[in-house]
């Protein structure tokens, strides 16, 4: 079991509309986000979904055994809810593997939820806070589960996790001060960040930590010191990133990489030129995505891989407004991201010279893209709550 | 799923499963309480053996051993027996472990932690590798273990090389040996003993020649051929490409906006300026940081430039740039005749120059220029309009007013890396009838024409135009990239000499025959060779296909731009123009400035501005909305001090923004060829 019961009859199923009605919901700004999308049909949410749950966690996924994968595979194919639902409720035993990785799972199921715009009942909320609360260290950060380590990848998961179900009370059950001192004790004296207490340095772990940082809006020079430098060293001849200095480049560093130089505004410093090159490159005959060179196209790497692509197209097509505010940073950047976005969608979609695969692509989930912030892959509206929240208890 | 077959559990095997996650959740409740009550027993040590056997993932387990160890070693250190024993241990752990799933980060990084200790045997672990990789010859796991244990143990880099190429010869696909081996020969040839660049590319060329040609659809071979292409064409130690004003030339330099009356002299080295300074602009081949006035001297009898400020050219928050500028103050004031002044400018006589990949400017280089400084003309010139559609003269360029398009002879050992591009080239003209075999012949022409030392001829350039020209056909999935390694080229081609160049200036007869460089009609979806242009004030882009005007940020000169007939789409592709603070004139009508504008209800923030410095300042406190709906193109405009500005023709063209406008440019008298009123 993986941690917070739910009796499934109570689930309801509500749908957005409903949502809004609500009385205790604090997310009346976001209403009218969500209500001016144009509706989508069940396939293209199948397909966002796909696409979505694996930018959630690639390197994970990479790098998780076969029972994990397979549960992650089947929350991106299932478009029931049901599923969803059931799955917060209680895991088969052959999840056992993801004991370590409890956060990841809510993350991954409320995260889903979100992007089909439906919200959890508040049974299941509570019931959801109560369980990362208890995965929070007395020192900061969250572990695996109750009792386990602080981890890098489990506090992003629950960070993310909490801000999507959003609302004061979840917010505030996170320990920024304690999440600050956390992080600090996590970075290393080569600028990057370790995943958790005498573990291992690498790009994940330093896209993890200035992700929660910035959404908490608890970064500053200590956390920043060095990193750029270390991402820096961390990018090779073709352009891509791998996930520590000398490694062969990779999708899910390179986007790790990639975001967290957005998010300490200094991705200025990396060759955006080979970094394009190399990313288009990855796109094989098929044209579907490998993650590393000359390695099978894999479905998983298709949202990665474009939505590098899209990150760079508002960087590098698009010219920029790299610099301009310091403080807003996380406002600032993300409308950024999402006019270049915004501006490659439409630009693709209508010239008569676009390659198939950006139609095929790109604008396939254009439609969809619009709610999830690239670079924390939490639904925008929620980011919003959040980042407002968080600059607020600054 | 990564290569994996997936099936469906049978029942028998789903009740297995569920006896195993009950004895699972034991375990696990009984290491936990071991690990809080920081219980180190052989017992307790084994109960983490077991669950670390089932869930290689339990990171708190791995983290329980190490500490169980040191325990133990504190106790233990004066018995090696006994040490030793303890740490095969913990490999002989981290080895079952990966057997259950070879990808576990903590596993990998526990064996890592353990063979620090130094009381491990290294041979076992490259024997070990060995196993590992011919399972799986990609994990990347693997590859970064391996250079772990050889940085570990010294083993030779040449032994390493050895092993790659044996990887490579069993299977030419596999890029992970490729990736690897272009790692280590980096670092060979940067220490270069034994290993001359001129001798081991040219080998390397041989081998990547053998898995290109057995297969030509494999990718391997070809990503590592570009990086040997890169070794051959790119040197590491940055150098300088280009300066404003170039070495030997004379400019003359007016204050006022208004111009010289008499041209006895090149327009082309004229400049007048409102700001009473002129810029020196240094271009370098790759963003450098580190230029200021300890690196670089400026020694001149103009004035007030005894602290010069060096600036990049980019990024404000970013502190490397491949332009730097520093302005230089001259006095105008005085009795009208002209003065003439000596500068001399030495770059990197004391180190600090420093790239972004941490390479030293190790060439110091010295250059000196005339500068002549007129009186002050007042004349008021706000009244012209610049029309841009006539009034164009050809102009009768002489070579000499061309010289600084020569390039700054700098490159050393250029011989063997021309030899090396000659004989590719020769090899792959044969080999063009593929995509790649396309493209990696544009490429290496492209290269050639980078390290010729006398340049090549426009021919060779309309080779690599024709062969993108191909590509764009052949392979419209990456139409794009090509399209803009054209334009690269196409823009190549132009600065390539004083004749090419020479074609595309003109004389603009409305402002006292200033000379215009036109690369209109060029269908240009990117700007390129910035670093020849940093002479011109007066550039025509219009009806090409630019998205943005990155790039022209060098061209601190510039103070009339025509982008119209373009595709820029908003406000923030024209960003790079704040850095022009000599621009005057901008028209950017007929382009899709505002047609998918960022519709901040639909996106995240009311606007970017919600709690940021904007409400400090004047117009954004009296025309907050139109300031919130406009917010892009205000980021822009604010930081121009353009007198004439031309945008019908884009959607976002229309009465609202058109009183924004004035208010954001105080400076605007022109709006639309219109007089702005007041």
């Amino acid at each position: 079991q993986l941690g917070f019961r739910v009796d499934l009859s109570q689930l309801n199923r509500r749908r957005r509309e409903r949502r809004f009605e609500h009385p205790s919901n604090h997310r009346g700004k976001g209403g009218g986000v969500m209500e001016e999308l144009p509706s989508i049909t069940v396939s293209q949410r199948e397909q966002f979904l796909v696409e979505n749950d694996v930018f959630g966690m690639y390197s994970y996924f990479d790098s998780s055994d076969i029972a994990t994968q397979k549960f992650m595979v089947e929350i991106q194919r299932d478009k029931q809810l049901d599923y969803l639902m059931n799955g917060l409720r209680q895991l088969g035993p052959s999840f056992s593997s993801l004991d370590a990785n409890r956060p990841w799972v809510c993350y991954w199921i409320i995260h889903s939820i979100a992007l089909l715009g439906e919200s959890v009942d508040d049974d299941l909320e509570n019931n959801a806070i109560d369980f990362l609360g208890r995965c929070q260290g007395s020192d900061g950060g969250y572990g695996g589960g109750p009792g386990q380590l602080p981890h890098l990848a489990t506090s992003y998961a629950a960070v993310n996790t909490l801000v999507t179900l959003g609302g004061e009370k979840a917010f505030s059950s996170i320990n920024r001060e304690q999440m600050a001192c956390f992080l600090r004790r996590m970075k290393d004296t080569n600028g990057g960040f370790r995943m958790h207490n005498m573990g291992e340095i690498d790009v994940r772990a330093c896209y993890t930590a200035i992700s929660i940082a910035s959404i908490l809006n608890i970064v500053d020079d200590e956390l920043t010191r060095g990193l750029g430098d270390y991402i820096l060293s961390c990018q090779t001849y073709e352009g891509g990133i791998g996930g520590e200095p000398g490694s062969e480049a990779h999708g899910g560093y390179t986007y790790c990489g990639l975001a967290t130089m957005i998010l300490i505004n200094e991705v200025d410093r990396l060759n955006l030129d080979s970094l394009m090159n190399w990313i288009v490159h990855r796109q094989g005959v098929e044209m579907g995505f490998q993650g590393r060179t000359n390695k099978l196209v894999d479905g998983c790497y298709t949202f990665w891989q474009v939505n590098l692509l899209t990150l760079l197209v508002s960087f590098v097509a698009d010219g920029g407004f790299r610099d301009k505010l310091r403080k807003p940073r996380d406002f600032y950047h993300t409308c950024y991201c999402l006019s270049g976005l915004s501006v490659a969608q439409h630009a693709w979609s209508k010239d008569e010279d676009t390659p198939p695969l950006t139609r095929d692509i790109l604008g396939g989930y254009a439609n969809h893209l619009e709610p999830v912030h690239l670079l924390h892959n939490v639904v925008m509206d929620r980011y919003n709550e959040a980042i407002e929240f968080f600059h607020r208890a600054a | 799923m990564h290569g994996r077959p997936r099936k469906a559990y049978k029942p028998e095997e789903e009740a297995a499963s569920a006896a195993k996650a009950v004895k699972l959740r034991s375990l696990q409740n009984q290491f936990m309480s071991n690990h809080h009550a920081k219980i180190y027993t052989k017992e307790a040590i084994d109960l983490s053996t077991k669950l670390l056997e089932i869930n290689p993932e339990a990171y708190t387990a791995w983290n329980y051993r190490k500490l169980a160890v040191e325990d133990t070693l504190s106790r233990e250190e004066s018995n090696p027996d006994l040490v030793k024993s303890i740490l095969d241990e913990e490999l002989k752990v981290v080895e079952s472990a990966l057997r259950q799933n070879f990808k576990s980060y903590g596993a990998w990084h526990h064996r890592k932690w353990v063979l620090r200790k130094g009381h491990s045997s290294v041979g076992n672990e490259l024997r070990l590798l060995d196993k590992f990789q011919t399972l799986d010859s990609r994990n990347f796991h693997a590859w970064n273990y391996r250079r772990f244990v050889v940085e570990l143990t010294n083993r030779s880099k040449e032994d390493e090389l050895k092993y790659t190429e044996d990887m490579i010869s069993k299977d030419f696909s596999n890029y992970s040996a490729w990736h690897n081996r272009s790692v280590l020969l980096s670092s060979l040839l940067a220490k270069a003993e034994g290993f001359m660049p001129n001798e081991k590319i040219p080998d390397e060329y041989k081998l990547v020649h053998d898995a290109i040609f057995t297969d030509e659809d494999d990718q391997s071979g070809w990503f590592y051929h570009l990086w040997l292409l890169d070794q051959t064409v790119n040197v590491e130690t940055p150098l300088l490409t280009s300066s404003w004003p170039s070495h030997g030339s004379c400019i003359n330099l007016s204050g006022g906006a208004g111009c010289l009356k008499d041209s006895s002299s090149s327009k082309l080295t004229t400049l007048c300026s409102d700001l009473g300074s002129f810029p020196l602009i240094l271009y370098f081949d790759q963003a450098v940081g580190g230029v200021s006035s300890s690196t670089v001297t400026v020694d001149s009898e103009l004035r007030g430039n005894e602290d010069l400020v060096w600036e990049p050219v980019s990024n404000k928050n970013s502190q490397v740039s491949s332009v730097w500028v520093a302005h230089l103050k001259f006095m105008s004031s005085e009795p009208c005749f002209p003065k003439e002044y000596t500068v001399k400018v030495r770059i990197g006589n004391s180190p600090g120059i420093v790239s972004s990949r941490g390479c030293n400017f190790s060439t110091p280089y010295e250059f000196v220029f005339t500068a002549h400084v007129h009186d002050t003309v007042r004349e008021d010139s706000q009244e012209v309009v610049v029309s841009w559609t006539d009034g164009f003269d050809i102009w009768d360029a002489q070579s000499k007013d061309l010289n600084f398009l020569v390039n700054l002879d700098q490159q050393m050992g250029l011989k063997w890396r021309q030899e090396a591009i000659e004989e590719e080239i020769e090899l792959f003209r044969a080999l063009s009838d593929s995509k790649i075999g396309k493209l990696t012949l544009a490429r290496l022409l492209m290269a050639k024409a980078m390290i010729s030392e006398n340049g090549v001829k426009g021919v060779h350039y309309e080779e690599i135009l024709e062969l993108y020209n191909d590509l764009m056909v052949l392979d419209s999935s990456h139409y794009h990239y090509y399209k803009d390694e054209h334009s690269v080229a196409s823009l190549h081609k132009v600065t390539s000499s004083t004749e090419s160049l020479s074609r595309h200036l003109f004389r603009y007869r409305d402002m006292n025959n200033s000379v215009c460089l036109r690369l209109n009609n060029l269908s240009l979806s990117r700007i390129a060779s910035v670093e020849k242009l940093l002479f011109v004030q007066m550039l025509d882009l219009s009806h090409n296909e630019l998205h943005s005007t990155e790039g022209l940020e060098a061209m601190q000169l510039l103070s009339c731009l025509n982008l119209s007939h373009n595709r820029i789409r908003s406000f923030s592709a024209l960003d790079s123009l704040r850095h022009l603070k000599q621009l005057r004139v901008l028209d950017v009508s007929h382009n899709n400035i505002g047609e998918h504008s960022v519709d901040t209800t639909r996106y995240l923030c009311s606007s970017p501005l919600s709690n940021s410095e904007w409400t400090e300042d004047e117009v954004g406190r009296q025309m907050t909305s139109l300031v919130t709906k406009y917010w892009d193109a205000y980021f822009v405009l604010r930081d121009l001090n353009l007198k004439q500005l031309d945008i019908a023709g884009n959607m976002i063209a229309g009465d609202e923004f058109y009183t924004l406008v004035p208010q954001v440019v105080p400076t605007l008298v022109w709006l639309n060829g219109h007089r702005v009123r007041s």
